[in-house]
């Protein structure tokens, strides 16, 4: 008797399920909806549109925003220079986040005090990194250059030289980042059991033989996780673009989201800033696919 | 030997990554004098904390911090009761048709989206309930960062409590409701609290929106308080790295309580 009650409550509950489930996922439903999915159909409706701020009318004019867009040398080149940096900071990056994971493998004295302050430039706010790599750079004050006098070289324009600047940024890019990769790669070397290292030196295999043949191979989801996770991060590159350089000189560090903001919140025009909008989700969505179906062979080979 | 170069090899590690923050901080007590010179010195001749002043008394640095925390942990609290039913919802109960599959990787491409590819319908809708340079306007803008982000880590740390015990108290009559009050929460507490210093980071630090969004200096965030002072004046850097290190305390402190779980936390992100 107590238990056929216990049932019909337990079917009662079963039924309120099918209302709960909705109640409880409503708020999120609502919020991903009105901040993401209206706004990506937003973008898109305004790149298909000309937008007329005197007359303050809209006009359909189909590619037209995409054909000028394609045709602007300026949107070209941000391209070329967002590929540029996502390309150089990420294999920068996995190399130094592999050489730290390497050293921290094993216990040393001192380990855990270390790990903590390698990793504490990630968790800084992007423009104090900007500020504290803005006056280290400076031409005449900078830490820097004050160095690379004393030692009798010639100062360098780090941020002010069309040809390094990129590269300047690549730096800070790996000073703060660097640590993500090496938190992502130590977790998959710890993950390695010793005995394989041990099978492999009775073997007769040394250290850069073992490191690619048996800690690589090993590794591979938590590369290409990093792989991923830093291209898709790098190709976003504002912040510091915005404080460090303007765009320039010239249009060295112009990227696609500089390009973005310039064309829809300095010059307003909206057509042409949701089109190179559009373009930025596309890249993006074709960066995931490759990974995607990246992992999937992994997986099944 | 082998030791030896390994030694030599974190030594370069701690430099490189020390001496940015050791300069932010020497900088902030030099007089102008010694910072503005072809030979900076290692270490300041005459320390001097009238930078702290200034920016603290004579400039708004309060008012700022003041604005950061209230977005930071609005959007927080907001983000951590939404997800939280929402991830229940993800990990106990079925959807018709893998709706909740849909749901989950779309929240995770939501990740992938480059933010300054939203600015402008979001922008449009923000002014339309005349939200401009609001924090409340901030903290619901700052959902497309901080929802993603907590209902996955929710979600891994909900389908970790053993389902015996709500099945338990469904046969003796709880409601849901009554179930995720007194059973779920105590379990998920401290996954709740890594998830919320983590998404108040991200909104501490969060730099396009803000800079987009907030276009009276009243409501202006920290980062946009240094942006601005790297922009505008040349070389006030005594003052601009007081306020870095200023606004970076928080953020370390709250990470420092952490130490453990962060390797967990961020595993957990970048699933």
């Amino acid at each position: 008797m107590v238990i056929a009650n216990r049932l019909s409550r337990l079917q009662d509950t079963l039924s309120q399920e099918k209302y709960f489930r909705f109640i409880f996922l409503a708020p999120a439903l609502v919020i991903v909806v009105l901040l993401t999915i209206y706004p990506i159909i937003s973008i898109v409706y305004t790149s298909l549109h000309q937008y007329h701020y005197i007359q303050g009318t809209e006009n359909y004019v189909g590619f037209k925003n995409f054909i000028r867009l394609v045709n602007d040398k300026f949107f070209l080149i941000s391209i070329r220079n967002t590929f540029e940096f996502a390309v150089l900071s990420t294999f920068s990056e996995l190399l130094a986040g592999l050489g730290l994971a390497l050293l921290f493998k094993d216990r040393f004295f001192g380990r855990k005090y270390l790990l903590p302050i390698v990793i504490m430039p990630m968790l800084l706010s992007t423009m104090v990194v900007c500020a504290t790599w803005r006056i280290l750079y400076d031409y005449n004050y900078g830490l820097i250059n004050y160095i690379i006098r004393t030692l009798g070289l010639g100062e360098v324009g780090w941020l002010i030289n069309k040809s390094i600047v990129m590269e300047s940024i690549v730096l800070i890019e790996i000073w703060q980042w660097a640590p993500l990769s090496f938190l992502i790669l130590l977790a998959g070397l710890q993950s390695i059991p010793d005995e394989l290292y041990e099978a492999a030196r009775i073997d007769g295999a040394a250290g850069i033989r073992i490191l690619w043949h048996i800690t690589l191979p090993l590794l591979k989801s938590q590369v290409l996780l990093v792989v991923l996770l830093r291209s898709i991060d790098t190709f976003k590159l504002f912040d510091k673009v915005y404080a460090l350089t303007g765009g320039g000189p010239g249009n060295a560090t112009e990227t696609i989201s500089y390009y973005i903001y310039r064309e829809g919140f300095t010059y307003f025009n909206l057509g042409r800033a949701s089109a190179a909008s559009v373009i930025m989700l596309l890249i993006v969505v074709a960066i995931s696919a490759i990974y995607i179906s990246f992992t999937l062979r992994g997986q099944t080979s | 030997m082998k030791r030896i170069v390994k030694y030599v090899l974190l030594a370069i590690v701690l430099c490189y990554t020390l001496l940015p923050i050791y300069w932010m901080a020497i900088t902030s007590v030099k007089p102008p004098i010694e910072y503005i010179t072809r030979t900076p010195a290692l270490v300041p001749k005459r320390p001097t904390l009238s930078h702290y002043y200034k920016v603290i008394v004579e400039q708004h640095f309060t008012r700022y911090l003041i604005n950061t925390v209230t977005i930071a942990t609005g959007a927080t609290a907001i983000s951590l009761f939404v997800a939280f039913l929402a991830s229940y919802a993800l990990a106990r109960f079925r959807f018709p048709h893998k709706f909740d599959g849909f749901f989950l990787v779309w929240v995770l491409l939501v990740k992938m989206v480059p933010p300054i590819a939203l600015a402008i319908p979001l922008y449009v809708m923000l002014r339309s309930v005349g939200l401009i340079s609001t924090r409340l306007g901030m903290i619901i803008v700052y959902q497309v960062y901080t929802l993603p982000y907590c209902i996955w880590m929710l979600l891994g740390f909900i389908r970790g409590i053993p389902m015996e015990l709500e099945e338990a108290a469904t046969i003796d009559g709880a409601s849901p409701l009554r179930i995720l009050r007194s059973i779920v929460l105590p379990l998920v507490g401290p996954g709740l609290v890594a998830t919320a210093i983590f998404s108040i980071i991200m909104g501490w630090n969060e730099f396009i929106y803000a800079l987009l969004f907030l276009r009276t200096p009243d409501a202006f965030t920290l980062p946009i308080h240094i942006a601005n002072y790297i922009t505008e004046y040349e070389t006030l850097w005594g003052p601009l790295m007081s306020i870095g290190l200023m606004a970076s305390f928080p953020v370390l402190i709250l990470s420092g309580f952490l130490q453990k779980r962060l390797m967990r936390g961020f595993a957990m992100v970048l699933k």
